[in-house]
């Protein structure tokens, strides 16, 4: 009699099926009405990320490479992180990887971008509202925990394949820690600036925009950064979606048993990687260093 | 003394016996891996051999993932998986042809008795609003139906993702009929992107040419139009699926035999297991009834599989003597 209460397996109370058909039929029916009406709707990013890629293909490859050098000496103003690039660069240009990198530079730029115009809004609102910061934490922790291969198939089938759902599952994936991090660095300005903000009569605007903006540019910066990191840690999965690029060209080397070509283009993810992660890096240390010595005056 | 030690002595006796009958029934205590390949139609065949093997003959078996090229080769390379229960000989052709002739692996028999289909494709649709656009050599004048949306100018053609065997002849062919100046050779990157982009196409009724084969459900589910191309040519083929090959030609997809693979071990210790796989070719529609089956109601492969053994018994129960028959039957 309570056979289900002591059985090791959870009983079935509920068929399934229906909510499944249900899930299932409800997509069919949201690609058969509205499938082109998504694709219209995320036509600009594809506009965008198109006329990035086609920009870098047509600008000379050493102009390129001068300008990411340039770059990071920039940003560090010492020689070795502009040779670092320099040698990555020419690597993946041996390699024959260049146009490669170039679409997977482009998908990330444009993720990256589109990223930045979404998030660091979102991320002011959040740290000004305690609502709407309850509301999107969770949905933040849903967009980072969802595994991507959930989502991938239904954004093909919605938006269409070819790059655009490739560019939107690298966006779900790589926006979050920007809207954190935009938030964590508003809230952590200190009350005592905000005081005298406010005592010297600057209004609400002028406060966002002229101090608590600025103060948290560094916190938000290691926010860009943490984005392209985990934008470029989508591209082999994007890739399954039809990205192409390195992820598309490690995806060849697992599924034709190639480890040669997995392995070299896993090489230049990692070079992408280093450039990126450490140019961003290093403007943020300096960002940083300034208003330290802002804060010292005062 | 004596006593105990007689008693131990039958003891002994009695253990080997039952251990002796055990080892006839499925001949081996090795554990016996059987692939199952990413797709819908072997992975259900995986499940039906596994429960078979397991329930009907005591073998210790296990499901491993697969695919068709790593599979193969890890077969070839190093006896395991046991079992490919359903191997596109014609993506694999050179290697497995070569460890045919070595006796690293075997044939047990046919799997899908009547042949596969596989080709380029158009939905029922498309062919009869564009009467003209019958054979591959049309596609050019069409180009603008199947327009590419990441390069307007362009039609997109529907490849395989990396790794399967199609992905280089499609090329191939892409290649021979010149269609580099109007198409796109899309690469998928993955069979569920394929598989959505097909069923997208399809639900908004909207143009597509795409590479696809059978027996499976999307192919049982939807109403499509196979292009023309010259008859198979063994010749060309084999120029076609080697991508060091330059000079590439027209011809039709073989008719690949679909076989069930095992490795040469199998065969040799197992020889009961190896006979039943020799027995358990279906075909085409039988297949297409179960992927379908499956498909409509939201089963995976091993629901799948399940259905088809309680459904189909007078199917199956002719691969098997009658006392297996009963013990698969008794474990359902």
């Amino acid at each position: 009699m309570f056979e289900f209460f002591f059985s090791g397996e959870f009983p079935e109370f509920i068929n399934t099926r229906p909510l499944r058909f249900w899930v299932d039929d409800g997509l069919n029916w949201v690609v058969r009405n509205w499938g082109g009406a998504f694709e219209d709707a995320a036509y600009p990013l594809l506009v965008m990320l198109n006329s990035i890629e086609d920009g870098l293909l047509m600008v000379p490859w050493w102009l390129i490479i001068l300008a990411f050098a340039a770059l990071a000496y920039g940003a560090t103003r010492s020689k070795a992180l502009p040779i670092i690039v320099v040698v990555g660069l020419v690597f993946m240009g041996l390699m024959e990887l260049w146009e490669d990198s170039v679409e997977t530079m482009a998908l990330m730029i444009s993720a990256t971008v589109t990223a930045i115009v979404f998030s660091i809004p979102l991320g002011i609102v959040m740290a000004r509202s305690e609502i709407v910061q309850r509301i999107v934490t969770p949905i933040l922790d849903l967009m980072q925990t969802m595994p991507s291969f959930v989502y991938l198939i239904p954004t093909v089938m919605i938006f269409g394949p070819g790059k655009i759902p490739a560019l939107l599952a690298t966006i779900v994936y790589a926006a979050p820690p920007l809207v954190r991090l935009t938030n964590l660095g508003i809230r952590q300005v200190e009350p005592s600036v905000m005081e005298a903000a406010q005592a010297f009569g600057a209004s609400p605007r002028q406060r966002l925009f002229g101090v608590q903006i600025p103060l948290a540019l560094p916190t938000i910066l290691a926010g860009v950064n943490q984005t392209t990191m985990m934008a470029l840690a989508m591209v082999v999965i994007a890739s399954m979606i039809g990205a192409g690029g390195l992820g598309y060209q490690v995806l060849q080397g697992i599924g034709r048993l190639e480890v040669s070509r997995g392995v070299f283009a896993g090489l230049g993810i990692v070079v992408l990687a280093i450039i990126f992660d450490r140019i961003t890096q290093a403007y943020g240390k300096q960002l940083q260093e300034q208003i330290g010595l802002a804060g010292d005056r005062s | 003394m004596q006593k105990f030690k007689l008693a131990l002595a039958t003891v002994f006796v009695a253990l080997g016996a039952t251990g002796g009958a055990m080892a006839a029934e499925c001949g081996t205590d090795r554990k016996i891996d059987i692939a199952e390949m990413n797709w819908p139609s072997a992975a259900a065949l995986a499940h039906i051999h596994a429960t078979i093997l397991e329930e009907g003959y005591g073998c210790n078996v296990e499901l491993v993932a697969g695919d068709s090229v790593p599979t193969s080769a890890s077969m070839l390379s190093k006896g395991r998986p046991a079992i490919a229960p359903e191997l596109w000989i014609g993506t694999v052709q050179d290697q497995w042809k070569k460890g045919l002739e070595e006796g690293a692996v075997k044939d047990a028999g046919l799997a899908i008795s009547d042949g596969a289909v596989e080709g380029w494709w158009i939905p029922a649709y498309v062919a009869a609003e564009n009467p003209g656009l019958k054979r591959v050599e049309d596609l050019p004048e069409y180009a603008e139906l199947f327009a590419d949306p990441d390069d307007p100018d362009q039609g997109r053609f529907y490849s395989c993702p990396p790794g399967w065997g199609c992905e280089i002849a499609n090329a191939a062919l892409f290649e021979a009929y010149d269609l580099e100046e109007s198409f796109n050779l899309f690469s998928p990157g993955s069979g569920g992107n394929l598989d959505a982009s097909i069923v997208r196409a399809f639900e908004r009724e909207e143009p597509i040419v795409f590479y696809y084969w059978g027996p499976t459900a999307i192919m049982g589910k939807y109403d499509m139009v196979q292009l023309e191309m010259p008859e198979h040519d063994p010749e060309i083929w084999a120029c076609n699926v080697e991508s060091s090959c330059e000079d590439k030609g027209k011809s039709a997809f073989p008719t690949p035999p679909v076989t069930v693979g095992t490795a040469a071990w199998l065969a040799e210790e197992a020889p009961v297991v190896f006979d039943y796989l020799s027995e358990v070719a279906l075909n085409n529609v039988q297949i297409s009834k179960m992927l379908n089956w499956g498909a409509e109601n939201k089963a995976g492969a091993e629901e799948t599989a399940e259905h088809f053994l309680k459904t189909e018994e007078d199917v199956w129960t002719q691969w098997v003597p009658a006392d297996v028959a009963e013990k698969v039957k008794a474990a359902l």
